[in-house]
């Protein structure tokens, strides 16, 4: 039976802990490799109340992410004053953008006004979950935003696009801030409620979303460069300075000029591999005929020019898409 | 068949159907060129019944390219004793087969396919559901109940109309949240969230874990519109798939084969690092001998086997 418990696939009896008062093995079983079993777990702890508190506060350390979830959730449900210092901790420092958005929610249930202020602070987060979770935290303490910026954050939070909007020129400062997130379906959505506000600030905004990494997004700028007072004698330039994620051109031709057949297969030939076995099974032979330096000296000039083509290739696969 | 990519002589349909080689006209239902199968699929309709034993029997061949073919053909004889063949490609591996078989039930008029057709607008493409649904048409079936009208207004995909419908089309469209295009689960869950039924909210929690970012986040917003207690969610999008790098496999790779850990990692000199290190390992060789050059490389290797796994580690996640 232990060895059993010890490779995890006995079904551990939750309720029997509970009734033992075994609150740490329940924690231990947030880190159960079963989904069920852990969602199980933190429901229990949650129904167990205040005497977990500071044990589910010290779980909050936990190196895996699925304990520090479960212990986030239940103190959610628990509603202790005591764990508002530790969940803003998890909200401001935790690398786990799930972790980030549980911690919100549960500061939302606690119904303890020190959470307000680093709430507000995450409207401002690069991670749509994240506000999103904030928004609705502040929503249920009862906070009401004020007219200013922070209303319009916790109206992009809410993903309210039509009253950011109705917000006119306002509402182009807290957009071109929350532009930094990593969603591109976000950053579209704001370059085009740019666009359709019309600000001519916003042009400032412009050369980066010109430049985003997301084809979509610099697409949508385009269309909405127009309304911001950006010439359209520019947007090609500043296109131009994007950052490029296709193949390295350098590379590729580099590849190619050495090892002839590797560059091909880099930029995605399937008969890549079979050139470089080709060209190296040809090398050998040679060279057991003419010694070892004569067939890479006859090669090269041969590779150098399928260097160069290889070059000019791989730039036109980075052109526009 | 595989001469047939060479000789580019068109086959004289005409020519079999009037020496009735029944034959000849399946075995260019294979056929690569798409003209000519579709002249050998309206040979066959004009041989009429005739045809039906031989094409019956040709339904089992493992060709995928034959076997829609076949289809077509008995969907244009009309004979009803190839009814309960047909019905029997409805549940063939191939979508494609399930696709003409489903829009072949409805050619054919024969009310005693209903039950297949109707089995059809459950399956898990989409194609397939859409030809159920436009064959239930062509069959004059008029779905009896608010339910029925769901799974026949899934298949059409009629967003509008399923939310209108209400809770009685939430199992279909929970039904779609499976589909593999992505653009179907985004409409699905949207749907979801106009119709807000709370019994649709464990479906949208699944859908919080799906592949594709778009999806889920629609799945947050939807599952706000059912009454979903938000304190759930978090847990729900922890289980969306990682596409993280495994940081041993690089470390293996890169001490094993120094350079393709970086290969894996999608570094463009990873390969040429590999190349190098032959070409030096095949010197030092022939030069220090085998001793000089494992105990020369070895820590070097496992030098290079830790920085492939230490920056995979560091690697930052993909933003969900």
């Amino acid at each position: 039976m232990t060895l059993l418990q010890l490779s995890g696939s006995a079904v551990p009896d939750i309720d029997l802990l509970k009734k033992r008062g075994d609150i740490p093995a329940i924690i231990r079983l947030l880190g159960h490799t079963d989904p069920k079993i852990q969602w199980k777990a933190a429901e229990v702890l949650g129904t167990i109340g205040e005497k977990a508190t500071l044990l589910l506060i010290d779980a909050l350390h936990s190196p895996k992410g699925t304990v520090r979830l479960g212990a986030v959730e239940a103190l959610g449900v628990i509603k202790d004053v005591r764990a508002v210092g530790p969940l803003i901790r998890i909200l401001n420092r935790d690398p786990l953008i799930e972790l980030k958005w549980a911690a919100a929610l549960a500061l939302g249930e606690t119904g303890s006004s020190d959470a307000i202020p680093p709430l507000v602070c995450s409207l401002r987060d690069d991670n749509r979950y994240t506000r999103y979770g904030s928004a609705k935290a502040l929503g249920n303490l009862g906070w009401r935003p004020d007219t200013g910026p922070d209303q319009i954050y916790y109206l992009i939070a809410l993903q309210e696009w039509e009253q950011v909007r109705a917000c006119g020129p306002a509402a182009t400062g807290p957009l071109m801030d929350i532009f930094r997130d990593h969603d591109p379906a976000t950053r579209s959505a704001i370059v085009t409620l740019m666009g359709e506000i019309g600000d001519t600030h916003s042009h400032i905004a412009c050369p980066t979303a010109l430049r985003d990494q997301d084809p979509s997004v610099r697409w949508k700028a385009v269309l909405a460069s127009m309304n911001c007072g950006v010439s359209s004698n520019k947007l090609p330039l500043m296109l131009a300075g994007r950052q490029r994620s296709g193949p390295n051109p350098a590379g590729a031709a580099l590849l190619n000029f050495l090892f002839l057949g590797q560059g091909y297969n880099y930029l995605g030939k399937w008969w890549g591999t079979l050139v470089f076995m080709t060209y190296m099974s040809i090398i050998v032979l040679a060279q057991l005929e003419m010694g070892p330096f004569l067939p890479f000296l006859i090669a090269y000039p041969f590779t150098a020019v399928v260097g160069v083509h290889t070059y000019y290739l791989a730039q036109r696969m980075n052109d526009l898409t | 068949m595989f001469l047939d990519r060479f000789s580019r002589k068109k086959p004289d349909t005409d020519l079999l159907v009037r020496k009735k080689d029944i034959r000849g006209l399946i075995s260019l239902l294979s056929s690569q060129n798409p003209e000519d199968q579709a002249s050998a699929v309206h040979a066959l309709g004009t041989i009429g019944p005739d045809a039906t034993g031989p094409l019956v029997l040709a339904l089992k061949k493992k060709n995928r390219n034959l076997r829609l073919g076949v289809i077509g053909a008995l969907a244009e004889i009309r004979d009803p004793t190839a009814v309960s063949s047909l019905v029997a490609t409805i549940h063939d591996t191939s979508s494609e087969v399930r696709w003409q078989a489903a829009i072949a039930l409805g050619e054919m008029g024969d009310p005693a396919a209903l039950p297949a057709v109707l089995g059809a607008l459950r399956d898990a493409d989409k194609y397939v559901r859409y030809g159920a649904a436009v064959s239930l048409v062509k069959l004059g079936h008029k779905p009896a109940d608010e339910a029925e009208w769901a799974w026949y207004f899934a298949g059409m995909q009629e967003w509008k109309k399923l939310a209108e419908i209400g809770t009685s089309a939430v199992i279909p469209l929970e039904n779609l949240l499976l589909d593999k295009d992505s653009e179907v689960r985004i409409r699905a869950v949207k749907t979801l969230g106009e119709i807000g039924d709370r019994r649709a909210g464990p479906a949208l929690i699944r859908s919080l874990g799906d592949e594709n970012r778009q999806v889920r986040w629609e799945a947050v917003l939807a599952s706000q519109k059912c009454g979903v207690d938000p304190l759930y969610l978090p847990r729900g999008l922890s289980r969306r798939p990682r596409l993280k790098k495994n940081p041993l496999i690089a470390g293996l790779l890169n001490f094993l084969l120094p350079g393709l850990g970086y290969g894996y990692l999608g570094k463009w000199w990873g390969v040429m690092i590999f190349q190098v290190d032959i070409t030096f390992t095949v010197w030092l060789y022939k030069f220090s001998g085998e001793g000089n050059t494992y105990s020369v490389l070895f820590p070097i290797y496992l030098l290079l086997g830790l920085h492939a796994w230490y920056i995979t580690n560091q690697m930052p996640e993909d933003p969900p």
